[in-house]
């Protein structure tokens, strides 16, 4: 793809946007879900042994590489935005896996996490830059300083005050009023398209076991719906 | 006047990509990586994923909600053009050990060292791929 005017085609349209927002009033989340209510066919999201983790092998996400079309200008909407801090950019190197290719990395960090986000400008044999797809991922998720509620939505704030729209949010994750938006995981968070349309969400306040257990003792999946 | 202090960001928190076969890839992250299945957003349970038409599987490493969501799309093709690689961070040296023995077991091949060659040297690595060519790299690291 060579188009630089390309939007993806997983990107909401500015008609869906409008929308998004009613996904908090729990009426309109009825009124989407009435067909598999009706039916017999409505599940709760959570699985019935959530809070009950053993550890897995993995500590954490280390890095995650995602292709752009300008380093410059992604470096620029990094630092603006989310305040990371550009760490270095390499010079052209060969494409790890694809023959011929070239890329040109750019590692920024955020506060605690070194080197997690790497900008990469891939070449192919001809020397002309790609366009990213947009299909790999839906999003990756940024923790906002402080992670509490209050931060996301100063947070988001922060960047509607900077021109800056958001795509989606600022929401919690859960049913509960006046944010959620009946999804799971209990994190607040609103999301913004950087300037390849990654989708990019800026998080804090996830459940995590110990106060998922706190919120809702021993209730099974099926109780919190 | 000073310039409001801007609100930053502290770390990559969580990842969510696109999978074409959710059983097969829940399966193969569970089996490799011992990750925890914590939810699951479905068309039949959640307004968001019927207006998008996206079903989306949960995972924890073991302590938050989640940290990676495999998402299929159920109108759109996914591919491996705007996403290199993700990194995972094992939990020690034996875990990373049981990892790699897990692939072997499974005739996953596996690319030694880092996935980029500008990376930072870390005390191990190696990386394989998901059902889906989705690169994973593996390391052993100091703990952040």
């Amino acid at each position: 793809m060579s188009n630089t005017a390309f939007v993806p085609p997983n990107v909401l349209p500015p008609f869906k946007l409008r929308f998004a927002g009613l996904l908090k009033r729990k009426w309109f989340r009825e009124m989407v879900l009435l067909w598999p209510t009706l039916t017999k066919r409505r599940f709760s999201n959570k699985t019935e042994d959530y809070g009950v983790f053993k550890p897995s092998l993995v500590s954490h996400i280390g890095q995650l590489s995602i292709y752009v079309r300008d380093i410059a200008r992604s470096r620029a909407w990094y630092e603006k935005v989310a305040g990371m801090i550009h760490s270095r950019t390499c010079e052209l190197e060969p494409h790890p896996f694809k023959e011929g290719w070239r890329i040109r990395c750019c590692y920024m960090s955020a506060t605690d996490h070194e080197e997690c986000l790497v900008l990469v400008e891939e070449y192919d044999p001809s020397g002309r830059i790609t366009v990213p797809s947009g299909m790999s991922f839906f999003h990756f998720a940024l923790e906002v300083k402080g992670n509490q509620l209050e931060d996301v939505l100063a947070f988001a704030k922060q960047q509607q005050a900077d021109g800056f729209q958001l795509n989606y949010g600022p929401v919690r994750h859960n049913s509960e009023p006046p944010l959620g938006d009946g999804e799971t995981g209990g994190n607040v968070a609103c999301y913004l398209y950087d300037p390849d349309w990654h989708n990019v969400e800026f998080c804090g306040a996830m459940d995590t076991i110990e106060n998922y257990r706190e919120r809702y003792g021993e209730l099974k999946g099926k109780d919190r719906a | 006047m000073n310039a409001p202090t801007r609100i930053l960001v502290t770390h990559l928190q969580h990842h969510v990509f696109y999978v074409t076969d959710l059983e097969r890839s829940k399966a193969f992250y569970i089996k490799v990586f011992d990750l925890q299945f914590s939810a699951l957003n479905h068309p039949d349970s959640s307004a968001a994923m019927r207006l998008s038409q996206q079903e989306m599987h949960f995972f924890s490493f073991g302590f938050h909600h989640h940290d990676i969501c495999l998402v299929k799309h159920h109108k759109l093709k996914m591919d491996n053009n705007s996403m290199l690689h993700f990194t995972l961070a094992v939990k020690d040296a034996e875990a990373f050990d049981e990892i790699r023995r897990r692939a072997r077991d499974m005739d996953l091949p596996i690319r030694e060292g880092r996935m980029l060659a500008s990376a930072r040297p870390v005390p191990r690595a190696f990386c394989l791929q998901d059902p889906d060519r989705h690169w994973i790299e593996i390391i052993e690291e100091p703990s952040r």
